[in-house]
């Protein structure tokens, strides 16, 4: 049908939904946070500054985005274009059959990052760094990897914007999940299982001990290093602030979409490794003064909640990037190889790091047989699998939904699902055979 | 009008210097002048202000004689830069000799990082000493902090667009000034890697009240003497007096 409006044909207006939902801002939350951000820092008696290394190893826009802290920040409109490409919004569900299972009056909802074609939130922030480095000129791009979500998000972003990549992954995370290494070179990316060769950082590692299974900041090190070397530029997953920044998009959908059921959520949670997804997932929901209780979910064999420090540390194990104050377990600490690889980081991002320690987030930390049950029930209940990264977010939100339960609350419970566990299967089949009874 | 803060570490780099510096610079249209005292971790300062203070350390005979004698050379507003950190203990003393020589008032750099639970006690103790508050904000800082501390901060309020100071990493100062101008209900003077003449003018579009130079007098006296910095004070009054 058309419409014939004064000589002119119009096609009768079609909006899409998606469109609609899709941010045109990504949201800081630096401005509205309790206290003030402490500022990173170069450590004392420094022979190089690491803040104006940062010049030489991030993409201009992405350093600028980081320090021009603005409150809502406008999304380039080939970015929004490449977020509808690969399928955003994501969908925000209701995990009923779970309600069901726990016999509990909370809802629970959650918004499903699993959707995208990486399979995780991670595209969230490599596809707009990738987009600012082309427009600069940058033909490679450089990153590390743990769990290997990031670096497949990075391999793929770089394609779309025909750049090369080269990814540096955690050994034992290489050894674990050969299918991810698959997917990032089918996209095009260069994989090499840190610690390497390829790097004085590497090597000295290797030198002490040749069997190291390496770790996410040792890995990052190793990037930052080979970036330098070559004049590539680095592209940062987690931590900075500016990874949250274009994360946002994950809880300004869902804000959204919360809208449309015409509910709102009581309780917020997220798996934490670096912070992104839970910052990226919650902090809108802070910022517009919905939720009553945000939750960071850590692991219990890396209790970085429980035990860290909240100082001054290196982001990286090689101490190339800025001090920044953080919950951390200190840049040298050697995580042990649980499957979620993607929490196998020894810090918090400094914006989440200040809201744990002003009581505003809680957090909780659970071990592996736990967060493998999690998985069990929610994959029984409504058919994914969910990374176990993730299923650490669904331990915590079993426990507040029986919480509920016991109380006779109705609460709204929303949980960010980060990623699914496809590609985590060998995994899951390892700790089937040691935790099923 | 608007404000011309210049700063330059005391003593640098040789005292008769530092004085023809301090004396030329008001000269030539300098309103206030920032004097940095060596602290012991110049944490929230950029690689050029940390060399200028391992410059002087150990070669000033007596702080205390040399801010006398800066004092008695020039008559507008003195205010001391330097951490809170390294004062603590003496802070008491440390603001009755600087209230006793006249000089007009403090920053504390690190006072809303590393003391954010207690600043408003520490604003109360220099305001008590007869000593003008200066305080320092950046991005970083909250919204509601920013209106607050805008009230009571004397002078001006000092905004530090960067993280840290002579380092120019690319920031959109136009779009820092404009979140908080609305804010800021104290005169807003803009610093922290601000050299760029281009930048400056930015600023001033954005609605500053005037401009917080030192990285930039630094580099010029590394280069070629006072005259180099002393040239630089002139180029960036006349940006500010197009205003």
């Amino acid at each position: 049908m058309h419409l014939f409006i004064s000589g002119v044909i119009v096609a009768p207006m079609v909006v899409d939904r998606r469109e609609e939902i899709l941010p045109k801002y990504w949201y800081n939350i630096i401005p509205d946070l309790p206290k003030p951000l402490p500022p990173p820092r170069d450590p004392p008696d420094a022979e190089f500054s690491r803040i104006d290394l940062l010049r030489k190893i991030m993409p201009k826009e992405v350093l600028r985005q980081q320090f021009t802290v603005e409150r809502f920040v406008k999304i380039p409109e080939e970015v929004r274009n490449g977020y509808l490409n690969i399928g955003r919004p994501t969908p925000l569900l209701r995990a009923k059959r779970l309600e069901e299972k726990l016999g509990t009056p909370a809802k629970i909802y959650f918004k499903f990052e699993g959707a995208t074609p990486t399979g995780s939130h991670k595209i969230n922030t490599a596809m707009p760094q990738a987009y600012f480095a082309k427009n600069e000129g940058v033909e490679h791009v450089v990153t590390e990897t743990g769990a290997g979500q990031w670096g497949t998000a990075v391999a793929l972003s770089a394609s779309m914007f025909s750049m090369k990549s080269t990814v540096f992954m955690v050994k034992v995370s290489y050894e674990q999940k050969p299918q991810r290494r698959t997917i990032m070179q089918l996209y095009g990316g260069e994989v090499y299982a840190s610690p390497t060769k390829l790097t004085e950082f590497g090597r000295k590692i290797l030198d002490e001990n040749p069997s190291h299974p390496g770790s996410l900041g040792i890995a990052m090190s190793e990037a930052i290093e080979y970036a330098l070397n070559n004049d590539y530029r680095y592209l940062v997953g987690s931590v900075l602030d500016v990874a949250i920044l274009h994360q946002s998009v994950i809880g300004q959908e869902s804000l959204a979409q919360f809208e449309e059921y015409g509910e709102d959520p009581d309780i917020l949670i997220g798996c934490v490794g670096g912070g992104s997804n839970f910052g990226g997932f919650a902090f809108p929901f802070l910022g517009s003064k919905i939720g009553k209780k945000f939750i960071a979910v850590g692991s219990y064999e890396i209790p970085k909640f429980s035990q860290g420090n909240y100082i001054y540390d290196f982001p990286d194990s090689a101490g190339l990037l800025p001090l920044v104050k953080m919950v951390t377990l200190g840049k040298d600490y050697v995580p042990p190889p649980i499957y979620a690889g993607g929490l196998r980081y020894h810090g918090a991002a400094p914006s989440l790091s200040l809201l744990l320690k002003e009581r505003i987030v809680e957090w909780r930390e659970y071990s592996e047989p736990e967060i493998f049950e999690a998985a069990k029930i929610f994959a029984e209940a409504q058919g994914i699998v969910p990374a176990p990264e993730s299923a650490h977010a669904i331990k915590a939100v079993i426990d507040e939904a029986l919480k509920a339960k016991k109380e006779g609350e109705k609460k709204v419970i929303a949980f960010n699902l980060s990623g699914h566990g496809l590609l985590d299967l060998p995994n899951y089949e390892l700790m089937m055979k040691r935790l099923s009874k | 009008m608007k404000m011309l803060v210049s700063y330059m570490t005391l003593g640098y780099p040789e005292e008769e210097q530092y004085l023809e510096f301090v004396e030329r610079s008001v000269k030539e249209g300098s309103d206030i002048l920032e004097i940095g005292v060596p602290p012991k971790y110049a944490k929230y300062d950029g690689p050029v202000i940390r060399k200028s203070y391992k410059t002087v350390s150990g070669k000033i005979k007596d702080i205390w004689s040399l801010l006398k004698e800066t004092r008695e050379r020039v008559r507008i507003p003195i205010v001391i830069l330097t951490y809170l950190e390294d004062w603590v203990p003496t802070l008491n003393d440390f603001l009755a000799k600087l209230y006793s020589i006249g000089i007009d008032g403090l920053l504390f750099p690190d006072l809303l990082i590393d003391y954010i639970d207690d600043y408003e006690e520490y604003v109360k103790k220099i305001k008590d000493a007869g000593l003008k508050a200066v305080i320092f904000t950046a991005p970083s800082v909250p919204d509601p902090l920013i209106q607050k501390t805008s009230t009571i901060s004397d002078l001006f309020l000092y905004y530090g667009v960067r993280p840290t100071t002579g380092v120019p990493i690319p920031v959109s100062v136009d779009s820092l000034i404009t979140r908080v101008r609305i804010l800021v209900s104290n005169k807003l003077v803009v610093g922290f890697g601000l050299s760029d003449t281009e930048d400056m003018r930015k600023a001033m579009r954005a609605g500053a009240d005037g401009i917080a130079i030192g990285t930039a007098y630094i580099e010029a006296i590394e280069k070629g003497g006072v005259d180099e910095a002393i040239k630089l004070v002139k180029q960036y009054r006349e940006i500010l007096n197009e205003f």
